[in-house]
């Protein structure tokens, strides 16, 4: 088998350890590895825990290609199971940030018991399959060399801990903190963020206080001399081992969750009758089974009740919501029900995640991710065309790039008079939004697709329609 | 002979890793501070020579 040189990618997120890289070619996710790594990969890949780890779903599927290509530079290739939507930390809730913190600590600590560890510690090392965290970085496993700590554990504490401290503790939303650095948050700042009576908080004392002193005093000193130093003074695989089960049992105990927020009893106290709910559930399940999709995007998802029913015709669906505590309440219910087709991400779509990183590409943006067959945007076009100033066209130019060639977009107008969105119109100065009309909404529709269908709910102040978009 | 890792480990991350290891990794953090104060005091005679 040889690799074509024509429609191969590189992923620009996998330069950072030079040992091996993941590109893709059509739809197939590969990982090229140097020698060294190679080697790592074949001790791996006979080693019990990995085999264990990867049947049960924790880490993400992989094989070698044999024969190695031969027009490729790396001494093997790897092919990883696809994950349906690639997804960043800080666009996850608190408590998928937790589940993808254990997840991580699980592995390691398998590695550990197998003599294994992982190079690094970062939350990008863990993506999901619906409410499901997969470690998807194989290239992180190498020997353990006893005597030596974990190298990832600050990467672990900038991208996972400490965020997850910044929740529980402060009760502050830690996606921003991740969104505005790619390497988390540094000791440094999180001493300062833990001034005072804080500093005794649950794993402050240490991880963040001792970790922030002991870096300050250490900074002329290399890791290779610590290293050296450590293993002198009898640093063990137990004591490594200590460590993980100690990060695990403080992780497991940051369980915070979300007060609720303006969004979060949006199902009991909406507007909706019952004929109108029942009218809306019909044509929207009508609509996924006529396109019978790969992937679903419910934007404004809230409680995921359409997003389920979406994912009775769908591959999977990737359901979007600005509310964190809505997101996070989302999640726990998708979690408990061992759901792995109907991912809940965190995202303001007035402000979608940009790109993040080296050049910014590393991090892809939203935007540049988001591709879906069937869009849903149900009760949402007010919020952003009334609430958020967004020019009526525009929130329609977005909703049909979202959409996929000949993919269907299921919207849903709420006219003027229905009374949520009198309500944000009263929150307006009068007469701000002359465009924002029934027959201007068809208007733009129909230059941006073919409705094909459409319905106005019972109530008589709503109206859905499926448009299939440039098909 | 001592490997490096791509990722800067951070010499300070590494040290307090033994202090959250338990009972036996702050023994272990203690003997190496200890080693360095006494292999300090080893090399100032000679150091000022
Ligand atoms: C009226 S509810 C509709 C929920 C569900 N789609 C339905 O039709 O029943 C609107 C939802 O959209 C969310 N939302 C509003 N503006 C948003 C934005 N800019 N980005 C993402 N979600 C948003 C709200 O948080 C809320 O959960």
């Amino acid at each position: 088998m040889t690799v074509p040189d024509t429609g191969v990618r590189v992923e620009p997120g996998s330069f950072r350890d030079p040992g091996n890289r993941v590109f893709h070619r059509g739809d197939e996710v590969l990982r090229g590895l140097d020698e060294r790594s190679a080697r790592d990969w074949r001790a791996l890949s006979a080693a019990d825990f990995f085999r264990n780890l990867t049947a049960a779903g924790h880490v993400v599927g992989t094989e070698e290609l044999t024969p190695t290509p031969v027009d490729a530079p790396w001494a093997a290739v790897l092919r990883h199971d696809r994950i349906p939507f690639v997804s960043h930390p800080y666009e996850w809730s608190c408590a998928m940030l937790r589940d993808a913190a254990l997840l991580h600590l699980d592995v390691l600590g398998a590695a550990l018991d197998a003599g294994f560890t992982t190079k690094d510690g970062s939350a990008y090392n863990v993506q999901w399959r619906g409410a499901r965290p997969v470690f998807i970085d194989v290239g992180s496993f190498e020997a353990l060399r006893d005597g030596e700590p974990w190298a990832g554990y600050r990467q672990f504490c900038q991208t996972l801990l400490y965020p997850l401290l910044v929740q529980a503790h402060l009760g502050l939303d830690f996606q921003p903190f991740l969104r505005a650095r790619i390497d988390g948050i540094e000791p440094d700042q999180m001493r300062r963020l833990f001034a005072g009576t804080r500093r005794f908080r649950a794993g402050v004392p240490t991880h963040v206080h001792l970790h922030g002193a002991m870096q300050a005093r250490n900074s002329a000193a290399s890791t290779s001399d610590v290293r050296a130093q450590l293993r002198d003074a009898g640093f063990s695989r137990e004591l490594a081992r200590g460590t993980v089960r100690g990060l695990a049992k403080l992780v497991r105990r940051l369980d915070h969750r979300p007060g609720d927020s303006h969004w979060s009893d949006y199902q009991r106290t909406c507007a909706y009758s019952v004929p109108d709910r029942q009218a809306k559930e019909t044509f929207v399940d009508r609509a996924v089974a006529a396109t019978a999709p790969g992937t679903v995007l419910d934007l404004g998802a809230n409680d995921g009740r359409y997003a389920r029913i979406a994912a009775r015709h769908a591959a999977h669906v990737v359901a979007v919501e600005q509310d964190p505590a809505v997101v996070d309440a989302l999640y726990r219910a998708l979690r408990d029900e061992g759901e792995q087709r109907i991912l809940p991400l965190v995202l303001d779509l007035a402000d979608p995640s940009p790109g993040g990183g080296w050049r910014g590409v590393e991090r892809a943006a939203f935007a540049d991710r988001a591709r879906a067959d069937v869009v849903l945007a149900l009760a949402l076009v007010h919020h952003l065309a009334i609430g958020r100033n967004v020019p009526l066209p525009e929130v329609l130019d977005q909703l049909t790039a979202f959409t996929a060639t000949g993919g269907a977009l299921v919207v849903e107008f709420v006219h003027p008079e229905d009374p949520m969105a009198r309500r944000l119109l009263a929150n307006k100065p009068d007469g701000l939004f002359p465009d924002y009309r029934r027959d201007a909404f068809e208007a733009l529709l129909a230059r941006r697709g073919r409705v094909v269908a459409r319905t106005e709910l019972p109530s008589g102040t709503r109206t859905l329609y499926q448009v299939v978009v440039g098909g | 002979m001592t490997h490096l890792a791509y990722l800067d480990a951070g010499s300070g991350s590494l040290i307090v890793q033994a202090v959250v290891g338990g009972v036996a990794g702050v023994a272990v953090a203690a003997k190496l501070y200890w080693r360095r104060l006494v292999s300090r005091f080893r090399r100032q005679p000679t150091d000022q020579g």
